[in-house]
């Protein structure tokens, strides 16, 4: 496959989100603004300005129509995704980690950092309040008690959202009444990335003690592992075929020992069922911080530390692939 | 939506000699109706200040998507990208030119790996590095503590055979026989006689003999990586038997290796444990190919 190379920010990518209907990628950078490309060939549509920081989130609704970024500037902002105007800034009182939009778009969440003594913290916010918006109030807000959110997911019917925290364990909260409903540790290190499947029912989470662990989304039952030996920074499931693609890093210690061979960073594929790997795709320079599957599962991009965003399309040995068992 | 083109073709002298002026030529389009390819033909200087001609095919494509999708293609750009022109910006947008394929990581081959790669392991750990010629401990022979009383009487027994091996170590495959040799060794009292006519000894041209027929007991080894050395193959390959030769292909200029070397076992039967120990083991970052080496090629 000849992936197309999307470089549209100076710094590290922190995340990429596709469009529910998959012709629109919104990458997240370090540096402060969040591009939006077309995913069919590449092509820029825009930037949204605004920000002063490093953008650790970013997300779409189901429409299309608004996106929602979280930044280290402690703001999290509302833009039309038409124009790239900013139509709200809610103001927080730390660093933005994750953030996301509900199912139906209605609700959006955002997760704060724990630092300079104020709590971390789940903040709700109802998008079609006006008055919500402009007081920057949330209507729901759950301070975390122990280790802080380093990703967070809504669940796929808006009545949970789903965490991982630094220390390895994942809970989810309920959203009417703040409470932890369940949780569960079965990472030693912190959570790196939390994804949904296509139809919600499972979520995969990416964590630094070189692991991917998939597990039910509403009992949190732990079902499979994904074993590799570096420390995986994103991992995504395939909405078309049982593969789960993991991303990762190198330990800090080791960039400066291994050989600087171009490239060789790479996206791994494994079987959903079976847990063992099939693929390598080699190509960034850096270590990869955030993967995401089209919704067809026909292609795949992948954002890396090298600030540069590459856009696969799949060959179609991909798809006739068949596991022999 | 790309134009069609309405200029004429220039020709390319033309070009040149309004080049000369210190003007670029225009950039042209060509719009293949029949391939549905567009053509982009620039010029602009390079890096050393020359005039490079620029060439680049676009494929123009027809496709039906939801309303939705195709109203978001008409939206006008904003942000940083508010003056790019219609299509894809080359200084963001780039399309890699050499393939990369997902590398095809097939269950079976990484257990055989496993398993290759533990038993040269393990044989390398069962097997005693050093041993002693005299009580087969774990020292070298001069320094074992046994040498006054148990030495004449092992060299009696054993006679010349020792004489043949490279290595002050007893590999575990070779092991050396105890069956007495009449005539061999240093018997008190006896007559001297030297390793070559002792029973046992290869006989004259032992060497060369052995050396003919030894090319049956050579291994091609390939799909190395390029940083391997001998040290690497004598490791690698010695506890399978004492190795008479190895010949790692190296590049003259670089000193790299070409990936493939050859190894001559002094017995065959060395040699064939050692193809079916090595191949398909994972070494560095390949997996090794490892099989007879066709007689013409070893040299």
């Amino acid at each position: 496959m000849k992936p197309i190379l999307l470089h549209g920010h100076e710094r590290s990518i922190t995340q990429i989100k596709y469009n529910r209907e998959g012709d629109l990628i919104f990458t997240a950078s370090k540096d402060n603004q969040p591009n939006v490309w077309y995913s069919l060939n590449g092509e820029r549509l825009g930037t949204f300005q605004g920000h002063n920081g490093a953008i650790w989130c970013i997300d779409v609704n189901w429409d299309t129509t608004r996106v929602l970024t979280g930044s280290a500037d402690n703001t999290c902002k509302l833009w039309d995704c038409e124009t790239g105007k900013n139509l709200n800034t809610l103001d927080v009182k730390n660093a933005v980690r994750s953030c996301g939009f509900s199912y139906s778009g209605n609700l959006l969440m955002y997760t704060t950092d724990k630092t300079m003594g104020h709590p971390c913290e789940i903040h709700i916010f109802d998008v079609s309040d006006p008055s919500q918006m402009k007081t920057g109030e949330p209507c729901i807000r759950i301070p975390i008690n122990g280790p802080k959110i380093t990703s967070a997911i809504w669940g796929p019917l808006e009545q949970y959202i789903v965490t991982g925290m630094e220390d390895g364990e994942i809970c989810q909260y309920d959203v009417k009444t703040g409470e932890k409903i369940h949780n569960v540790t079965e990472h030693s290190k912190q959570i790196n990335d939390l994804q949904l499947s296509l139809d919600g029912t499972m979520c995969i989470s990416a964590s630094k003690d070189t692991t991917a662990k998939l597990f039910d989304t509403s009992t949190l039952d732990h079902l499979k592992t994904y074993k590799t030996e570096r420390p995986v920074n994103s991992a995504a499931l395939s909405p078309l075929q049982e593969h789960v693609v993991l991303g990762g890093g190198q330990e800090a210690m080791e960039v400066t020992t291994s050989s600087t061979r171009i490239g060789k960073f790479d996206a791994r594929f494994f079987n959903l069922v079976f847990e063992e790997e099939f693929g390598r795709v080699k190509g960034h320079f850096g270590p990869i911080n955030s993967l995401a599957f089209h919704p067809d599962g026909k292609s795949y991009s992948s954002g890396g530390e090298d600030g540069y965003v590459r856009v696969h399309y799949f060959d179609n040995e991909y798809f006739d692939f068949r596991f022999e068992f | 939506m790309p134009s069609l083109a309405d200029s004429k073709p220039i020709s390319w002298a033309e070009q040149v000699e309004a080049g000369e002026d210190g003007s670029l030529p225009p950039a042209t389009e060509d719009f293949d109706d029949h391939n549905n390819l567009k053509t982009i033909t620039e010029y602009k200087y390079n890096d050393d200040g020359k005039m490079v001609k620029v060439v680049k095919t676009y494929k123009v494509e027809r496709r039906r998507v939801p309303k939705s999708i195709a109203r978001r293609k008409n939206w006008r750009k904003f942000g940083a990208a508010e003056s790019d022109p219609p299509g894809p910006n080359p200084s963001n947008t780039i399309v890699q030119v050499e393939e990369i394929n997902m590398q095809i990581i097939l269950n079976k081959e990484s257990k055989n790996q496993d398993q290759a790669e533990e038993d040269p392991l393990s044989k390398l750990k069962s097997q005693k590095l050093v041993s002693c010629r005299i009580c087969k401990g774990d020292h070298w022979t001069t320094k074992c503590p046994y040498k006054d009383t148990l030495a004449p009487i092992q060299e009696s027994l054993e006679g010349g055979d020792k004489k043949k091996q490279d290595d002050p170590g007893t590999p575990v495959g070779g092991g050396s026989s105890s069956t007495p040799a009449s005539g061999g060794g240093s018997k008190p009292g006896g007559k001297y006689v030297p390793p070559s006519m002792r029973d046992g000894a290869s006989k004259g041209r032992g060497e060369t003999m052995k050396s003919a027929r030894d090319e049956s007991a050579t291994i091609r080894v390939t799909n190395l990586s390029e940083d391997t050395r001998e040290s690497d193959l004598q490791e690698l390959f010695r506890p399978f038997g004492p190795i008479q030769r190895i010949y790692l292909a190296k590049d003259k200029n670089t000193g790299q290796s070409k990936g493939f070397a050859f190894i001559n076992f002094h017995r065959r039967e060395d040699a064939a444990r050692a193809i079916a120990g090595v191949s398909g083991f994972g070494y560095d970052h390949l997996i090794l190919n490892v099989e007879w080496a066709k007689p013409s090629g070893t040299s």
